[in-house]
């Protein structure tokens, strides 16, 4: 039997600055019919790039070159691109991307975005295409998918657009469907639900599905077979659960180490029972905009929300985005104001603590460390400026203290004179606690310091800063959507919706035994790895 | 849409208020009103007798809720350099600055469209370079020298269109490409860095990977999108035709407003000078609000 579509000595290479950059290198794939394929890999290993090479999506700067690709008993190769876009591309193989905030039209309805791609490849008349419409978006489960049609992207929320992505990517019945981290941009919950129904999906149309993602976890739920990428190559692949159970190559290993750990638990150290942080029923509220003749409407963020968090102890707040996680180290951290209740840090009401001693026990790690770090000051700069705007130290004193802090954190002194653009996630990330820690604070409030960051970098940042906490004794406050990592990390935890807490007790009851409805819906959607 | 159009509407008719405030006031206060119309070697005694006759001498304020009443009751006044109602003179002038902004505009978006979509498909190819290098040079030439070379060529040289008058819409030819060109510039470098984003953003990649590409891909997909900053500036420029065209109007000796503008500040015609400003202002603040009212209804987002 032919094979449904094979790709051999696929290379892909940029030209930049006269240099010629190879980002993949002597890829090969085989897809049997209604085969369901995982890619994974890094940020930077080529998974993507492989696949958009194969659907011509490519920027002009890059140059393709391949000995054969062949797809239905097709050679690709001799397709020029006109022939190709009308009859592979959203015809016999679709994609749904990553970000599907951005990856629908705004200006178009959701039905005419629909009916053009449906029209475009089939002559039919707009009576049946409105029919087929219809019919794909309930097939995609959109809740009151008959009044979406009228409805514009931005009237509807991520998960809803992530299932018009994909009712637009199926609406042609494609025999190949290419799914480049469909969930990442997604909340927890609505994640599972996502990858249940392109599942199920490719089950009832009966298509092949490549589905590229970081997350092992979720590979190993979707795919029969796998395929590791690093660095541009393929270095291991097999059967799914071969390759999980018996990885070949220790980039597999390492990968497959992080998550395991973050499986684990580690080990906790002694908490006293004293409180560091009281805070007794804060309240955040925002106004509406105010419509005439009608009160202005007003959100709460965070409502009459109290816990304690006692020395030495990592507390985790999970939940998921507006669930007002977030909100809550804002107002500890003074960068929003409450507008109800009060905060003690070390039996001292936060409002009267100046901003300079403030600083000195609490600071922030934030989650986007390609953002959070000013791109035109040194590393030693933005390290050195707390300890220059709140201590009175001479300039070799905070020279050497800097050095001393970037040690700490696993960083050389050569890195010193470095700008944030020469360096990786992980070593960005790494600067900014190197960034947090220099006063010496006894509280660090990490808000989802590992989210923007690979697996592998995942799992030493937070071996980073459970090493730090045990050197300086420090109280952590981790704000997260990620179980595993809150389960690797956390004593305690606190579950957030809507602006309230609706569950708090020690992880592994929480883990375990959730009571609350929200809470076991949120602990049953972390993948782990499916043998 | 309804309640947005009322409160963009809302928002003009006080920016009109103000300015016709702003405008009496200053125009009252810098020139003598008496002794524009009494003339320059006119006696105290004779200046004094306009200044009661004319009713000059009472307060400013009183003048002014007479003149703005005055303007809703169709009696915009009296002209005293023209000796006529002042709107005789807009009626008689308007019709041939109506035609002058209409076909500006037109020569913009015929040239700066087409061209901005071509350098944005081809960017930093020959197409884009010389689009820069036509609105480099646009965005450098004045008007009037624009105008006299134009006259230099196509009168005396080839002489096909009329240079002087307005009798016919050809005699608007070339003036028209003239306004028109001092626009170009900013629509086609506007449309060029609009479609170029707009290319690059994800939903052109999700209507790439289903099967859309060459035209198509552009006109039902990216144009719109790339128009809503093209569509504001284009609705401006339309309204600073209709005030902007003073230079172009004298220059090819068309008897439009602008021509009747400069006229009448040359004659110290307070009335009539007045008039246009707020005329002006106003027709300037309907193509922005129509401008609002096209974006919205390009872009849904914007219908709050």
């Amino acid at each position: 039997m032919s094979k449904f579509l094979t790709i051999q000595n696929l290379d892909i290479s940029f030209e930049s600055n006269n240099k010629n950059l190879k980002t993949v290198k002597n890829f090969n794939l085989n897809l049997n019919e209604k085969e369901s394929l995982g890619i994974v890999g890094e940020s930077g290993s080529g998974k993507t790039l492989s696949m958009l090479a194969l659907t011509r999506l490519l920027p002009k700067q890059a140059a393709v070159s391949a000995s054969s690709i062949i797809f239905q008993n097709k050679n690709l190769n001799e397709l020029n691109n006109k022939n190709f876009y009308k009859e592979i591309s959203g015809k016999k193989i679709s994609m749904i991307f990553q970000e599907p905030m951005t990856a629908l039209n705004p200006v178009h309805t959701i039905g005419k975005q629909l009916l053009d791609t449906y029209l475009y490849h089939n002559n039919e008349s707009v009576d049946k295409g409105t029919k087929r419409a219809l019919e794909i978006l309930d097939a995609v489960r959109l809740p009151k998918y008959k009044q979406r049609m009228g409805q514009y992207p931005h009237q509807l929320s991520g998960g809803q657009r992530q299932r018009v992505m994909i009712a637009l990517a199926l609406i042609n019945n494609p025999s190949l469907l290419i799914a480049d981290e469909p969930t990442t941009a997604l909340d927890v919950t609505v994640q599972k639900e996502i990858i249940q129904l392109i599942s199920e999906l490719r089950e009832t149309i009966g298509m092949a599905l490549i589905f590229i993602s970081h997350d092992l976890g979720v590979v190993s739920q979707i795919s029969d077979n796998i395929i590791v990428m690093e660095n541009g190559e393929i270095v291991e692949k097999g059967k799914t659960s071969k390759v999980l159970e018996k990885p070949a190559h220790p980039y597999t290993q390492g990968l497959l180490n992080c998550l395991f750990k973050l499986e684990d638990e580690q080990k906790k150290d002694k908490i006293e029972n004293t409180p560091i942080i009281r805070v007794k029923e804060i309240s955040k509220s925002y106004k509406l905009p105010a419509k005439i003749f009608k009160k202005p409407e007003i959100i709460y963020a965070v409502k009459k929300v109290s816990f304690d968090v006692k020395i030495g102890e990592t507390l985790a707040i999970v939940g998921e985005s507006g669930s007002g996680k977030s909100t809550i180290a804002k107002i500890i951290n003074g960068l929003i104001n409450k507008d109800e209740g009060h905060i003690e840090i070390k039996g001292q009401k936060i409002d009267n603590i100046n901003v300079s001693d403030r600083a000195k026990l609490i600071q922030p790690v934030f989650q986007d460390p390609y953002s959070t770090l000013n791109p035109v000051h040194t590393i030693g700069y933005i390290i050195s400026r707390p300890l220059m705007i709140n201590e009175n130290k001479s300039e070799i004193e905070v020279r050497n203290e800097v050095v001393k802090t970037l040690n700490l954190v696993g960083l050389s002194k050569d890195y010193y004179n470095r700008f944030p653009n020469q360096l990786s996630g992980g070593q960005r990330q790494r600067v900014a606690i190197a960034r947090a820690i220099i006063l010496k604070p006894q509280i660090l409030i990490c808000d989802e310091p590992t989210s923007a960051l690979d697996v592998t970098i995942q799992s030493q940042i937070l071996d980073l800063l459970s090493d730090l906490k045990a050197k300086l004794k420090i109280t952590i406050i981790l704000i997260s959507h990620d179980i595993s990592v809150v389960k690797y990390f956390s004593d305690r935890i606190i579950v957030m919706y809507n602006g309230e807490i609706i569950e708090s007790g020690n992880s592994k009851d929480i883990i375990s035994v959730p009571k609350n409805n929200y809470t076991k819906k949120l602990m049953s959607s972390v993948f782990s790895l499916k043998k | 849409m309804l309640k947005f159009i009322a409160g963009r509407l809302i928002v003009v008719l006080s920016v009109g208020l103000t300015l016709s405030i702003v405008t009496f006031f200053l125009l009252n206060y810098v020139i003598d009103p008496a002794q524009a119309i009494a003339g320059e070697d006119a006696l105290f005694e004779e200046i004094e007798q306009i200044r009661e006759q004319y009713g000059f001498d009472r307060s400013i304020t009183v003048r002014y809720f007479e003149w703005f009443t005055g303007i809703f009751q169709g009696d915009l006044g009296e002209s005293y350099y023209w000796n006529k109602p002042v709107i005789s003179l807009l009626v008689d002038r308007a019709p041939e600055t109506i035609t002058l902004a209409l076909m500006s505009v037109s020569v913009t978006i015929l040239i700066s469209i087409p061209l901005g979509i071509m350098a944005a498909l081809n960017p930093n190819s020959l197409i884009d370079r010389m689009a820069l290098g036509i609105a480099v040079t646009a965005q450098a030439v004045p008007n009037f020298w624009l105008g006299l070379i134009m006259i230099l060529i196509f009168a005396l040289a080839f002489p096909i269109f009329p240079v002087s008058g307005d009798k016919t819409l050809f005699h608007f030819v070339l003036p028209s490409i003239v306004l028109g060109a001092s626009s170009v510039p900013a629509v086609m470098r506007l449309m060029r860095t609009g479609l170029l984003d707009v290319i690059n953003a994800d939903y052109i990649r999700t209507a790439r990977s289903s099967g859309f590409y060459g035209w198509r891909l552009i006109f039902n997909h990216a144009l719109r999108n790339a128009l809503l900053p093209v569509v504001s500036v284009l609705a401006v420029q339309l309204g600073n035709k209709f005030g902007g065209s003073v230079i172009t109007e004298s220059v090819f000796a068309i008897n439009g407003l602008g021509r009747l503008a400069l006229e009448s500040i040359l004659g110290a015609d307070i009335p009539t000078v007045q008039i246009l400003v707020f005329v002006f202002a106003i027709i300037f603040l309907f193509f922005n609000l129509l401008a609002d009212i096209l974006n919205a209804y390009l872009d849904p987002r914007l219908r709050l």
